[in-house]
């Protein structure tokens, strides 16, 4: 049961034969004349309850793009529909106002995922909902809730269906705009590009004949005996590589970056972006790209996707990796790169640079990692602490720089530390992350280190 | 725009109960939802289920709330209000008063106290815990009522005995004996009441005080005057009254000999917001009638007003469904830790550990600028810098390893030389 703003509307009018004819039982007169007027209404409501909702949803949708989830409503209550449908969604779905622009379906005032339906017995509308979603993972709908008015408009029914609906919100991979140039850098490497240099690399390609220009060191001086030319040996970078990306989701990367006036974004967005990038450019080089997102236990993996279903995979198992406020277990990060990786491979941990947490996690086994793979520990530095670190203006923002710098001295110690045992380190701000991470790849690939 | 929705169920039998019917579609085709699967017999029950406990607790307290206000009669925690059966009330006089015959009017204003007064009634003044009005104390002598008051104040002794009796401080040192002819007193004998009223009656006065029980000072702690149609009694001590003394000595004799004289007993226990006199026609709003200050009709249109508004708040209370659940995100800034240092640094005033980080942060760049290894000692860095900027070499190793500073602004002093060094700093 429902009243609206008319049957209030109608109370009020009420004053009129009060002031013609002043006394409480005209009063009472009137409220039961509205009354009566309502629970009419009521009864000549449609009925909520026999209208059939479908709820139609994309399966998934890129981070702050635009998806449309679409009600498809069919009146079969036997009378005139007139209602107020509410396509309810979460809050971080970002429900934009109803969009249907017909004489039966208009968007209601009052608030995101409300339509107004005009629909005749019998017939079916679609009310389209722009949504677009402003946190990672899945975003489940709520219900839909119809409130069927009555002719009058002064009172009617509601109820909420049990309407299912999901939408998968995956990674933005804002960081795809940096993919270009380092393909065009990696096909340079590879020989492929316009401007012919001789390829870059450490595996034998081929044999070919002496041109002005080519290295002389190149001259394959065995083969030159066989023939009557000279002949150079030509080298192209290695492919079918192994990759492992381990994604720590412990509970630093669970802390939020960014500019001090903005609400940030957790590291690990940062980190996820980085592994999409360098998967992508991975994978356009030919080598096996292989992912797992551990904290104490495996939250997600992407194991044998190659080619066109390396991005898809990547994409879909990150998109519900959340942080978890748990410690990570290194230890167990060693034993799954082991279970995983039998050969040399290049493991590219996405983690923090945390002084302490580092101390007592990653730097006791990174020697272990270390001996038989490539290893790159990349972390996501934080604007608001290089802010802080410029601080000069008050004492207070003397002793925040004189914190952040000692903060700097400890990272710089713990970098130096990591180093030491044959891991590479590349810290950079969130947006830098992903790039660099990618030059890094490429300039280890470049020097045969894969 | 219309359209088929795919796969979309034939529309349900028109009669209840309606239920959820889910189509079966092919592989991701969501499904179809007609209905909650409810009827209108399934709401009642569950709301009736999701009631039933909060409406029997309900039910509980009022009952019990009823059984309290049948069991116990009303009593009040008034001070001498003869509805008050603590100590410091009256209930054990009026209770007897009203066995004996005796109707009790119990009033708190003085305008209801002399509507209720006449010519053969008497009129109890219990302690005011204000001062009454000149024009009230008139009003109060006017009625023509006996008049029996309570620990007088000054004002209330002058105005109610002609200025025949005045009222001073006294403490009772035990029973004494009445001394006096009086009716009440012999009946009561001996009593220990505060003395503190004495005569101040001139030979021109008509009517004087009979005084009895007196201290060794003239002070007594019963007054009686015998106007021409009504008497007027005053007892300085209340204690009199009171349910916790009366029983003491002659109290209670005393007590039902004042107040039992006539058959009709008006109590005033005064509010000390009373500001009342019973004197002129009272305002429509002393009589509680609001309504003849308003234009007429006005009230019927307050009550359309009322239930316009109710329909508005039921309107508005009624929400367009349940809100949709989420899990918050995780609110920490990273920075949290680096302010938390900052702040512990400055609480504890470590200077020399906030100087030291600066100083080791700034040669550690200085030292990358310049080449040197990360494990170059001060001297060395010391020189170089000596070299690339042509400072005094004291200055330099000052800046870079001197002591802690002394106080804040020599640390904030401190950050901004150190600041200008590193920019001079080139590579050489």
């Amino acid at each position: 049961m429902v009243v609206t703003w008319r049957a209030a509307a109608l109370m009020g009018l009420g004053v009129v034969p009060v002031l013609l004819l002043p006394a409480n039982g005209t009063v009472l007169v009137w409220a039961t004349v509205v009354v009566v007027a309502c629970v009419v209404d009521i009864v000549l409501a449609a009925s909520p309850r026999r209208v059939a909702v479908q709820r139609l949803v994309p399966a998934s949708v890129r981070l702050r793009s635009e998806a449309t989830s679409e009600l498809v409503v069919r009146n079969a209550s036997g009378r005139r529909l007139r209602a107020v449908v509410r396509d309810a969604w979460g809050p971080s779905a970002g429900a934009g106002p109803g969009r249907g622009r017909s004489e039966r379906v208009r968007p209601a005032p009052g608030g995101a995922g409300r339509h107004l339906v005009n629909l005749p017995d019998g017939e079916a509308a679609r009310l389209p909902t722009t949504l677009v979603p402003t946190r990672r993972g899945d975003r489940t709908a709520g219900g839909v809730t119809i409130r069927s008015l009555g002719p009058l408009g002064l009172a009617g029914r509601q109820v909420t269906l049990p309407v299912p609906g999901r939408l998968r919100v995956l990674p933005e991979f804002a960081s795809r705009k940096h993919l270009p140039s380092r393909l065009a850098r990696l096909r340079e490497m590879d020989g492929r590009a316009a401007v012919q240099i001789r390829g870059e690399g450490t595996e034998f390609d081929s044999l070919r004949e002496y041109v002005v220009g080519d290295d002389v060191r190149s001259i394959d001086w065995r083969a030159t005996a066989r023939r009557r030319e000279v002949v150079v040996r030509t080298w192209r970078p290695e492919r079918d590589r192994r990759v492992l990306i381990v994604l720590d989701t412990g509970r630093t990367s669970a802390a939020r970056v960014g500019a001090a006036d903005s609400t940030g974004a957790p590291r690990l967005d940062a980190s996820i972006e980085a592994a999409l990038l360098l998967a992508a450019l991975a994978g356009h080089a030919g080598d096996r790209v292989e992912l797992v997102a551990f904290d104490r236990t495996v939250r997600s993996r992407v194991v044998g996707a190659a080619g066109p279903r390396l991005m898809p995979a990547m994409a879909e198992s990150l998109a519900t990796v959340d942080p978890v406020l748990l410690e990570t277990d290194w230890p167990g990060v060693v034993t799954q790169v082991r279970t995983r990786m039998t050969q040399r491979a290049l493991v590219v941990l996405l983690t923090t640079l945390d002084p302490a947490a580092v101390e007592n996690g990653l730097l006791p086994v990174v020697d272990q990692l270390a001996r038989d793979h490539t290893v790159v520990v990349a972390s996501v530095a934080d604007e608001e602490v290089a802010g802080l670190r410029a601080g000069r203006e008050t004492v207070a923002e003397v002793y925040d720089a004189a914190a952040a710098a000692r903060g700097d001295l400890e990272r710089t110690a713990v970098t130096t530390m990591l180093r030491r045992y044959g891991a590479d380190v590349v810290e950079a701000l969130p947006d830098d992350l992903a790039p660099r991470l990618a030059d890094e790849y490429l300039a280890l690939k470049a020097a045969g280190r894969l | 725009m219309t359209a088929q929705p795919p796969a979309a169920p034939a529309p349900p039998a028109p009669t209840p109960p309606a239920a959820v019917s889910v189509a079966a579609g092919p592989i991701d085709e969501p499904p179809v939802i007609v209905g909650d699967d409810t009827t209108g017999r399934t709401r009642a029950a569950s709301t009736w289920r999701r009631m039933r406990w909060p409406f029997l607790v309900f039910v509980v307290i009022a009952l019990f709330v009823l059984f309290l206000a049948v069991v116990r009669p009303p009593t009040s925690a008034d001070p001498y209000a003869p509805d008050n059966p603590e100590p410091g009330g009256g209930m054990a006089v009026a209770e007897v008063l009203k066995d004996q015959g005796v109707r009790v009017t119990h009033v708190t204003s003085v305008a209801d106290a002399v509507a209720a007064a006449g010519p053969g009634s008497t009129l109890l003044v219990t302690p005011n815990p204000a001062f009454f009005a000149d024009d009230q104390i008139s009003s109060l002598n006017r009625t023509g009522a006996d008049l029996v008051v309570l620990q007088p104040d000054f004002g209330l002794v002058a105005g109610v005995s002609r200025n025949t009796v005045d009222s001073t401080y006294g403490v009772a040192e035990g029973p004494v004996e009445p001394q006096c002819d009086d009716p009440a007193a012999r009946a009561a004998g001996a009593v220990s009441l505060a003395p503190g009223l004495y005569d101040t009656s001139t030979g021109s006065d008509a009517v004087r005080p009979v005084l009895c029980w007196p201290d060794g000072s003239g002070n007594f702690a019963y007054a009686r005057l015998d106007f021409p149609n009504r008497s007027v009694t005053m007892v300085n001590d209340p204690g009199v009254l009171r349910n916790g003394s009366v029983l003491e000595d002659g109290n209670a004799a005393l007590a039902l000999w004042m107040l039992g004289q006539n058959e009709d007993l008006v109590w005033l226990v005064p509010n000390p917001m009373d500001v009342s006199t019973g004197d002129d026609q009272p305002t429509p709003a002393e009589r509680g009638q609001v309504n003849e200050l308003m234009p007429p009709g006005s009230a019927p249109v307050a009550l359309v007003a009322v239930l316009a508004a109710v329909l508005l708040a039921l309107w508005r209370v009624r929400r367009m469904g349940p809100l949709v659940v989420e899990d918050l995100p995780i609110l920490v800034r990273s920075a949290e830790a680096t302010r938390g240092r900052a702040r512990l640094y400055r609480a504890a005033r470590a200077r020399g550990h906030a100087a030291a980080g600066l100083r080791a942060s700034a040669a550690d760049r200085i030292a990358s600028r310049l080449g040197l290894a990360r494990s170059s000692d001060a001297n060395t860095v010391v020189d170089a810098v000596v070299a690339a900027t042509n400072r005094p070499s004291q200055q330099v190793a000052d800046l870079l390893y001197g002591p802690p500073p002394a106080d804040d602004a020599a640390l904030a002093e401190l950050a901004r030389r150190l600041d200008i060094l590193e920019s001079e700093v080139h590579r050489p």
